[in-house]
């Protein structure tokens, strides 16, 4: 099939409208599919529609957007080296979730914030190699931070945010060991994914909004430790959900290199826990099962979808 | 319907087995291939688009199926598809596998003394 099949086919059954919306479904397919078979799909849903009808069958709208994820997971398993790829975007998360914890303290720390979101965005476009020494610059600083010195700039101890952010001091949650090995996983990535020959891809802008949510936790303290509030369960529930979804990708793709990232994105988590041994609340226990559970399931799904394939 | 045909084999869900049933007389376009398995299950398995072609990519992905030609039809573009010899064995080797496993209830359900004998 070719890009001039994209074109929009003729309407027998339902009219314009209706072609118009199945192309906006179509939209979840990848480009590169939608280019080689868009044209087909939607000419097979205009044979298959009622004749005057005008909206998607839920059950065809559901069929396309479920079609389109697992055309768009499958896609995404194709390209680069698993564990390359994972570790890829373990290390994107992770500077997500650490320019997410520099948000609130921007004014007090706006260049450290700054270097933080272009590191995250270097991340994301794949150009490691910028993004590592900008990572380990600001990693110094969170270091000299977390143990109370005036490393690199006069920067005030405790760093705290403007009061409508309702956090303590940066990194005042907990010890000084989880920013930091949080910061030296993201290092160690960068500096394989630098040695390495492969090309990275670039990852998803859909990056970029987690950053807002993710904005005010503490990687030092425990989510729940303080008490918990909606915005804990929010950011607990999108974790959750992100890793159920490393589970169903690599079930779907028999591709270990979401369960990769899950790893990459567990290890600090369990710092946290451990830095905080004997002051865990129970919500922050049921955190810590559930989060092992779903990268468990993350990390066991390629590999039973490999040994029960399904047709 | 998600069988095992054998320690090893993959599993044939209901609607991958006629998609399968459905190329045995010949190549067929999607939409061919809806009607085919609408009429061969009697009305029990009506697959949407979405889900005809996540599951035809997955058949040609593993083999058992693949793409005999490509036409425009009234400005409409589609694929035929046929079956391969592989797609041939494993849709028989189910078809068998679902007699073997039909048979052990039949046989008791018609022997004689049996309500419905």
């Amino acid at each position: 099939m070719t890009a001039a099949l994209e074109r929009p086919a003729a309407t027998g059954a339902g009219g314009t409208s209706l072609e118009r919306r199945y192309r906006r479904l179509l939209l979840c397919y990848p480009r590169r599919y939608r280019v080689e078979h868009g044209g087909e799909i939607i000419a097979t849903l205009l044979d298959t529609a009622e004749p005057g009808r005008a909206l998607p069958p839920l059950r065809e709208a559901r069929a396309l957007v479920s079609g389109g994820l697992r055309a768009r997971i499958v896609a995404a398993a194709s390209d680069r080296p698993a564990w390359l790829d994972g570790l890829h975007l373990g290390v994107t998360a992770l500077c997500a979730v650490q320019l997410a914890t520099l948000v609130p303290y921007t004014a007090s720390v706006p260049i450290w914030t700054g270097l933080s979101a272009l590191a995250l965005l270097l991340v994301i476009r794949g150009r490691v190699r910028l993004a590592l020494p900008v990572v380990a610059l600001v990693a110094s600083k969170v270091f000299a931070i977390t143990l109370g010195r005036p490393w690199l700039d006069p920067t005030l101890l405790p760093v705290d945010a403007p009061p409508v952010w309702h956090t303590g001091a940066l990194y005042g949650g907990g010890g000084p060991v989880a920013p930091m090995a949080g910061y030296g996983l993201a290092v160690l990535g960068l500096l394989v994914l630098a040695a390495h020959r492969h090309r990275l891809g670039r990852r998803s802008w859909l990056w970029l909004p987690v950053v807002p949510l993710l904005a005010g936790a503490d990687p030092a303290g425990l989510d729940f430790g303080r008490g918990g509030d909606a915005l804990d369960v929010v950011r607990t529930g999108l974790e959750l959900g992100l890793l159920l979804f490393a589970a169903r990708a690599g079930h779907v793709a028999r591709d270990p290199r979401w369960a990769v990232a899950a790893a990459v994105h567990l290890v600090p988590v369990c710092v946290v826990h451990a830095e905080n041994l004997g002051v865990h609340s129970e919500p922050d226990i049921a955190h810590l099962a559930a989060l092992l559970l779903a990268t468990a399931l993350a990390a066991a799904a390629p590999y039973r979808a490999r040994r029960h394939p399904a047709l | 319907m998600v069988s095992r045909m054998a320690k090893g084999s993959p599993a044939v869900s209901e609607a991958t087995y006629f998609i399968l049933a459905s190329l045995l007389d010949g190549p067929l376009h999607g939409h061919g291939i809806i009607k085919r398995t609408l009429d061969l299950s009697e009305s029990r398995v009506k697959l949407p688009v979405g889900t005809l072609y996540g599951a035809l990519d997955r058949l040609a992905a593993n083999g058992l199926i693949a793409v005999d030609r490509e036409e425009v039809v009234d400005g409409r573009p589609r694929r035929y598809f046929r079956l391969t010899d592989h797609g041939h064995d494993v849709v028989s080797a189910e078809a068998l596998r679902m007699q073997q496993a039909a048979s052990v209830v039949t046989g008791r359900l018609l022997r004689p003394g049996s309500a419905f004998a």
